[in-house]
């Protein structure tokens, strides 16, 4: 099941979610990256209803991209994040979108951040955070090793920890991960952690 | 499981010498699941006047954002401060509002009025106010607040005793709630000043 | 449906009073039976109803020193904290441990019936009954009463003739030997953090720190856990207790206090 975690270091944010597209007991895709570059230096990590989940980020980062293209600037994390969860909490009492996001960014002025959102639309500023049943079991180890002066190399040890612990432990464990970043020099995919490979297409 | 206690908290106001105290856990949880510990509860509307917003988080979320929006307005049009009793009618009219799909939280208004005079008041979600000359209290720990502030609550403290006497209550109430807890957040309100304490307390 | 007890009624007539006195009394008492089509369905719900004790945290695992065992203390119903100071440790003999999560009564009546019954396995084979051995006993015990709704969740943990033993039991006729087990609602941080620092050759004073550890970690998630993580040892000569920590202060020993500001994004964005 759906497994979505992320935590703030010193410079940078880094988040991960499997890459599991499940439908009832049928895994239909096991490289659905589910982690979108919102803009240069924004992360929008999202799980929950398929359908949502694609059609709200998407949402979400047009309409980052429209106010950039107005008004020449771009949003803040912070703005981001509230215009995330204004949009959620406007649509919750109308039809909801099903989606827990954790946003990821990176500004000159404040650094690197990172905000949990929930479908319900509840905001919070974190430091660490996971959605789903792999909160269950990243939640403990992160909060285990986490510093705020940890460097890249033991973030990324950290989160290969928690990789193990939710394949080891969770019942229905996704087989791959994704892990992207976000720092000063912008968002971008950082390293696949893959047991299941799926046949290459040239073209896909 | 009720929606008032899908994410946990506690909230406390309490009447001194021309003083008041408004005080709240820190506790985000999503069911008995601790998401963060330095979450906000009591916004300042203005510096003598300051709102509680126990219950559903993200309702408490949108429902502050309103009542900003509501109490610039007010200002711009009056170019004065809103009274504390004005401003319980304004979140009671809001409240009622959505009395077909209510804000699912409960407020507690806190503020200092005409010639210092001390107001504090709460309100169910769809905005019957309930006014007190001494103590209100809300969120899940409310029955053990009860308990401790009726024992505890002596009329006319000084703000210090008034500090002493809100900390003990909520500290020792939210031991008794597994959903709020996990540190508290004190506001020490006097015609002159405004004191912010956190308090240490048990993180589990 | 009421159910007439008459036939349990003394029949011996009383003695020189009025019949006034007695006019209210004299109709054989009755109770309501519930009006259901399964009555044993009704005791399993009325035994659901009155489950006091359901979050917590429990764990255990054998290392090269022996198995060491750690639990938290608190007790809920609903989100009410009914205690804070619950012994989920329960001591089966100098050489067994049984720890507790589930249901509370369930738990305690059973493992001092264990304790009986290893008692005079000892006492009809003068040698200590085995962990294996008594982590069946119960395990039988427990299938035996299967869908009648206990709720027990129990590690048995011991040392006998072969060394460290750790068995895990439950109310739904499971059993089974590890070396690393952890139950009830604050299990998967606990795990979390087990799996994470385990090693087989670690020290007592490791292992010891590592059960502690995991406990705080679950207690600080899981609302359901809290109280005090005591830790236990057992090693060839029986078991001990190690420590008793209050979580509470356990939290500023590994997070000490750095004053910081409080300011908070949201008032700021939200505020300007």
């Amino acid at each position: 099941m759906e497994c979505v975690f992320g935590l703030v270091g010193e410079g940078y944010a880094i988040v991960a979610a499997d890459t599991s597209a499940v439908h009832s007991i049928l895994v239909h895709k096991s490289n659905e990256d589910k982690i979108m570059v919102l803009d240069s230096h924004k992360l929008i990590a999202a799980s929950g209803e398929p359908g949502d989940r694609v059609q709200f980020t998407e949402y979400i980062q047009k309409n980052v991209a429209l106010y950039h293209f107005r008004n020449g600037i771009p949003l803040t994390t912070a703005a981001a994040a509230n215009f995330t969860r204004g949009e959620l909490a406007t649509a919750l009492r109308k039809n909801p979108y099903f989606v827990n996001i954790l946003l990821a960014g990176y500004d000159k002025e404040t650094g690197p951040s990172l905000y949990y959102i929930d479908y319900i639309a509840t905001l919070h500023k974190v430091d660490k955070g996971a959605f789903g049943y792999g909160s269950y079991f990243s939640l403990a180890t992160m909060d285990r090793h986490y510093h705020s002066r940890m460097s890249v190399e033991e973030a990324i040890e950290l989160v290969d920890q928690c990789i193990t612990e939710i394949r080891s432990r969770l019942v229905v464990a996704p087989p791959n991960f994704v892990i992207k970043i976000v720092d000063k020099d912008g968002a971008r995919e950082y390293a696949w952690r893959e047991t299941v490979k799926e046949a290459a297409v040239a073209s896909a | 499981m009720s929606i008032f206690e899908y994410n946990g908290s506690a909230l406390i106001a309490m009447v001194g010498k021309n003083c008041f105290a408004i005080a709240s856990d820190r506790r985000l949880g999503v069911q008995l699941q601790t998401i963060a510990t330095d979450f906000q509860r009591i916004y300042k509307i203005h510096d003598r006047l300051f709102v509680g917003l126990s219950g559903l988080a993200t309702d408490a979320q949108t429902l502050y954002q309103r009542l900003v929006f509501r109490h610039k307005l007010y200002q711009l049009r009056e170019e004065r401060d809103m009274k504390p009793d004005t401003f319980a009618n304004l979140v009671s009219a809001i409240l009622y509002e959505k009395r077909f799909g209510p804000y699912l939280t409960q407020p507690v208004i806190a503020g200092l009025g005409d010639e210092d005079k001390p107001f504090i008041c709460t309100m169910d979600s769809i905005g019957a106010k309930e006014l007190a000359k001494d103590f209100v209290v809300a969120g899940t720990a409310s029955e053990s607040l009860y308990g401790a502030c009726e024992s505890m609550f002596k009329p006319d403290m000084e703000s210090e005793e008034l500090f002493e006497t809100v900390s003990q209550a909520l500290l020792s109430s939210v031991d008794r709630d597994c959903l709020s807890g996990w540190g508290g957040h004190v506001y020490i309100v006097t015609p002159t000043e405004i004191t912010e304490r956190i308090l240490k307390g048990r993180m589990d | 449906m009421k159910l007439n007890t008459s036939g349990l009624e003394s029949t011996a007539p009383f003695f020189g009073l009025s019949n006034e006195l007695l006019d209210g009394f004299s109709a054989a008492p009755f109770f309501e039976v519930p009006n259901t089509t399964n009555f044993d369905g009704f005791q399993k719900e009325a035994i659901q109803m009155v489950k006091p004790a359901k979050g917590t945290t429990t764990l255990a695992f054998i290392f090269k020193e022996g198995v060491m065992v750690a639990a938290d203390s608190r007790a809920s119903m609903g989100g009410y904290i009914s205690s804070q100071s619950v012994k989920k440790i329960i001591e089966i003999n100098p050489y067994m441990l049984g720890t507790m999560a589930g249901g509370a009564a369930d738990c305690q009546f059973w493992h001092r019936n264990l304790g009986i019954k290893c008692r005079l396995h000892e006492l009809a084979n003068k040698r200590r009954i085995s962990v294996t051995g008594a982590s069946k006993l119960l395990a039988n015990i427990l299938y035996s009463y299967r869908g009648m709704g206990l709720s027990v969740g129990t590690m048995i943990a011991g040392w006998d003739e072969t060394g460290p033993g750790l068995y895990y039991v439950d109310s739904e006729g499971g059993r089974l030997k590890g070396t690393r087990f952890s139950v009830g609602s604050g299990s998967p941080y606990a795990y979390g953090v087990l799996d994470n620092g385990y090693r087989y050759d670690m020290s007592i004073e490791e292992a010891a720190e590592l059960a502690r550890r995991s406990i705080y970690h679950a207690t600080f998630r899981d609302g359901a856990s809290g109280g005090v993580a005591s830790v236990y040892y057992v090693g060839p000569d029986g078991w001990k207790k190690l420590s008793g920590d209050d979580v509470g202060e356990l939290h500023y020993k590994y997070y000490p206090v750095t004053p910081s500001t409080v300011e908070q994004e949201m008032v700021e964005v939200a505020g300007a």
